[in-house]
């Protein structure tokens, strides 16, 4: 998952990497999603930038900030449509598998990396084998898990060290790879996995070229992939200079010369310089102007909203922590009581879509209305659910978040909802910030509900499913585990084709469903604002801006 | 004199010392792991995690991290941030900026400050002094952010005189508008420090004697007057100095200057002891410097205020 400082809680808003749409906008899904003319060929825009918060190496690189900068440098073996976020080939010419567990991949030839190397099948394998060994530390590792012999390269060892002495990985290369010539190599995976071609467009999965391996410290200052812009400076807290890579030979090149990232501390700050012109484009409005849609007035013409792929809910605490919630009619109650619309129109402004399943409706194989009639206000039937449950034992519910960005009114009217309809007291609890909050949740020790925000990796239903609720599964807070759904995420791995694998991993979005295995709450959409000078201007379904597209007027 | 000086440098030692172990100590005190919120839902790999922590010397105990940090700060080295930036580096583009600003901003207030503070204070009752009086209490009534906005969206985006934002060279011109509101607040004190200290002193015995011995009444408050009155007022705008520099955060934050104020604040968010430690020594030292200044000054402007 990859986390976005987007929040907009004023002071808020420069915290950790964070929070999964923290508390991002939202607005009025039926604008446009681009605007008119294509506009000209070359020139410079600034657009809003953020602080990276680990230096730019690809598979080290988990939130927004740094990852908007490595996509529009580098190119991977798929690239995301912006418009359906479908994926197609960018390096790879084609990826074959006959089981869904043995892949051969050809790269196209004539790629080459701003260094001037070319492309190869090595760089690939190198690239992923340096980000999956435990010895390296990088944060994209477990994008590696799927891969034969990913166990083997981690470390360890427990205490101050994992990777010392005895704890250290037997190899730091993953089994599963193997270069075949120069354009192919195979990826052997431990299970069949049948989405593992639309994962291959995340940052993790770039190449590097063999240059990062001599020193990797001065390639995080100054990266280098094989996309359609290179990366010319970085000024610490302040600006990314990127220009066009003349050598780029892909099909996904952009119309600008230079794009300069102009990192804000706040996002008032930034909004005011695009109204002002002084900045070009926004890829978030601040809190402050969703309020009556004041940024259409604001910008007229010059905003669009787009669902993007984030959903938000809230979770049960895991049954051995609080097992107040267990009982299934009871968290069938609790989601019924919640006025999902009122919430969205009064807190959000009508930025988010209220939720109806697990999955956000931007990836392939959303199905509407997953969670059916439980997902639907109705309080006399929520009453009822409750009364069949033998009423909530615990005294009083709490929902539980974190106090650093703005989550305070939505979570106060979601317990005010179930006040009313449920007549047992809920609380708001906030802690005090992100870090803590994550704290507690991984040591088990958060009582009561909590909220949960998740922004896809990759689009694909699966990511909103295994990640989330497979048994044992990384971001799994709630300890849910059903046999069944882990059954049917197998059966969908190994799917002949794209659209049985969606047909089983709905069936299993249905598990959830009759498990209430989490509240879901509503999906995010994403608003951006740009200045009177460029045109174009596109959101692709991971709310960032589309290089390829964006041109001057 | 000089020994004067040297007394209160050398006093300087250990409270630069006993700061930074307080900090030091507040940071480390703070509830949450630092990882913790680093992967987002998802908790970072235990590789990850043991290899920052060791890098931060997250695992030793207070005291160890403590002496680990001020060996290095001995060798002339602050640490580098959790973001793997060198502090010192960080703290060498920052500070200029907002010493830049709150410098501005002191200016500003200085001389329209006192500027109106006298206008005041000789027509005591009159229209100015009312004007100057309703003024102040307007300004210092609202919020910093509000006037900050406000000028913003008015001189900046509506009307273009200004720009909207400080670019990373902060050049004088830009830096007018945010110097103007930081010091907005403190040019009402001062205006009201400067006009009650005069109105008092333009009572006092020494006043009527030099207008009795024939003084312009001009030479009588610009000489002596209100040379006596500034103490006060340069005391405020010595502690002052050293608030500016840490306070600007909100002024920092609605023009974009990458100063320091945001800096402290996101560090300490992150639980980034180096950084906040090594930020916030230098404030310490400036809050120091500042009032040895102010300290010397009283012996200029009063000649009976001597150091030795």
């Amino acid at each position: 998952m990859r986390g976005t400082t987007r929040t907009v809680a004023m002071l808020a808003g420069i915290t950790s990497v964070a929070l999964l749409a923290a508390a991002c906008g939202g607005g009025d899904s039926s604008d446009d999603t681009s605007s008119s003319a294509a506009g000209k060929t070359g020139g410079a825009v600034t657009v809003r930038g953020c602080n990276p918060q680990n230096p730019l190496v690809p598979g080290n690189t988990n939130e927004t900030c740094g990852g908007n900068v490595l996509d529009a440098i580098s190119a991977k073996l798929v690239h995301y449509n912006p418009e359906t976020a479908a994926p197609e080939n960018d390096i790879a010419d084609k990826i074959e598998t006959p089981d869904n567990q043995n892949f051969t991949v050809t790269l196209k030839k004539g790629y080459k990396f701003q260094d001037g190397t070319e492309v190869k099948a090595k760089n690939f394998v190198d690239a992923w084998n340096w980000v999956a060994a435990g010895e390296n530390a990088a944060l994209g590792s477990y994008f590696f898990d799927p891969i034969e012999g990913y166990a083997e390269t981690q470390c360890t060892g427990t205490g101050d060290d994992p990777c010392a002495g005895a704890g250290k990985a037997k190899t730091n290369k993953l089994s599963g790879l193997a270069v075949k010539d120069d354009y192919t190599f195979t990826i052997k995976t431990k299970e069949k996995v049948s989405n593992l071609p639309v994962r291959l467009g995340y940052t993790a999965f770039a190449p590097v070229p063999d240059s990062f391996f001599n020193d990797p410290k001065a390639f995080g200052e100054k990266p280098i992939g094989a996309g359609p812009y290179k990366f010319d400076s970085w000024t610490k807290n302040t600006e990314i200079k990127i220009s066009k890579f003349a050598d780029y030979s892909g099909k996904f090149g952009g119309k600008l010369d230079n794009i300069t990232f102009k990192i804000y501390q706040d996002d008032d700050a930034a909004y005011n310089d695009v109204i002002a012109n002084q900045l070009d484009v926004i890829d978030t409005i601040p809190s402050s102007a969703l309020i009556d849609d004041k940024y259409k007035t604001d910008l007229p013409d010059r905003n669009l909203s787009k669902a993007v792929g984030v959903i938000q809910a809230i979770n049960f605490p895991p049954a051995k922590t609080d097992p107040n919630y267990s009982d299934v009619k009871l968290r069938q109650a609790i989601s019924m009581a919640i006025d999902r619309p009122t919430i969205v129109k009064q807190i959000f402004n009508g930025t988010r879509e209220p939720a109806t399943g697990w999955v956000s409706p931007v990836v392939d194989g959303y199905k509407a209305n997953a969670c059916g009639e439980s997902c639907v206000f109705d309080p006399a039937k929520a009453k009822a659910k409750l009364d069949e449950a033998g009423g909530f034992k615990g005294g009083k519910m709490t929902i539980s978040y974190n106090a650093d960005a703005s989550h305070k009114a939505w979570v106060e009217a979601t317990c005010n909802s179930i006040k009313t309809s449920l007549g047992v007291d809920c609380v708001a609890t906030p802690v005090v910030d992100f870090a803590t909050f994550r704290s507690q949740i991984t040591e088990r020790k958060m009582k009561g509900m909590f909220r949960a925000g998740w922004q896809m990796d990759y689009p694909s239903i699966e990511n909103f499913l295994a990640p989330l609720y497979g048994t044992g599964a990384g971001s799994n807070d709630s300890d849910y585990s059903s046999a069944q759904f882990d059954q049917l995420l197998k059966e969908a791995a190994a799917a002949k084709d794209g659209a049985a694998a969606n047909a089983k991993y709905q069936e299993a979005e249905g598990v959830l469903a009759s498990d209430m295995a989490s509240i879901p709450m509503w999906y995010s959409t994403a608003q951006f604002g740009w200045s009177n000078k460029v045109t174009n201007v596109k959101v692709t379904a991971f709310g960032t801006i589309d290089f390829s597209a964006l041109a001057l007027k | 004199m000089y020994k004067y000086i040297l007394r209160r440098l050398l006093q300087m030692i250990p409270v630069l010392l006993g700061s930074t172990f307080i900090i030091f100590a507040m940071v480390f005190a703070l509830p949450g792991d630092p990882t913790a919120g680093m992967c987002g839902e998802r908790p970072c790999a235990p590789a990850f995690v043991a290899k920052f922590r060791l890098e931060h010397n997250l695992d030793d105990p207070l005291p160890t991290q403590y002496a680990k940090y001020m060996v290095n700060v001995a060798q002339g080295d602050l640490g580098t941030n959790f973001r793997g930036i060198k502090v010192a580096d960080e703290l060498k583009t920052r500070y200029p900026t907002t010493a830049k600003l709150a410098g501005m901003a002191i200016i500003f207030e200085t001389i329209i400050g006192v500027f109106a503070g006298v206008l005041a204070g000789i027509r005591k009752g009159r229209f100015v002094d009312n004007l100057v009086l309703v003024s102040t209490l307007f300004v210092i009534a609202i919020p910093i952010f509000v006037i900050g906005a406000t000028l913003q969206y008015y001189l900046g985006v509506r009307w273009k005189i200004f720009p909207v934002t400080v670019s990373p060279e902060a050049t004088f011109y830009e830096l007018l508008l945010p110097a103007f509101v930081l010091g907005s607040g403190s040019i009402a004190y001062v205006a009201r420090l400067t006009r009650t200290n005069l109105v008092e002193n333009l009572r006092a015995d020494y006043v009527r004697t030099a207008v009795a011995k024939g003084l312009t009444r001009r030479r009588a408050i610009g000489l002596h007057t209100l040379r006596n009155s500034l103490i006060p007022v340069v005391t405020f705008i010595g502690a002052d100095f050293g608030g500016l520099l840490g306070g600007a955060i909100v002024t920092e934050r609605i023009f974009n200057i990458q100063g320091v104020g945001g800096y402290t604040f996101s560090s300490l968010h992150n639980h980034d002891g180096v950084a906040v430690v090594g930020t916030v020594t230098v404030l310490v030292l400036v809050f120091l410097l500042a009032n040895l200044l102010v300290d010397l000054l009283y012996g200029v402007l009063d000649p009976r205020i001597t150091h030795d």
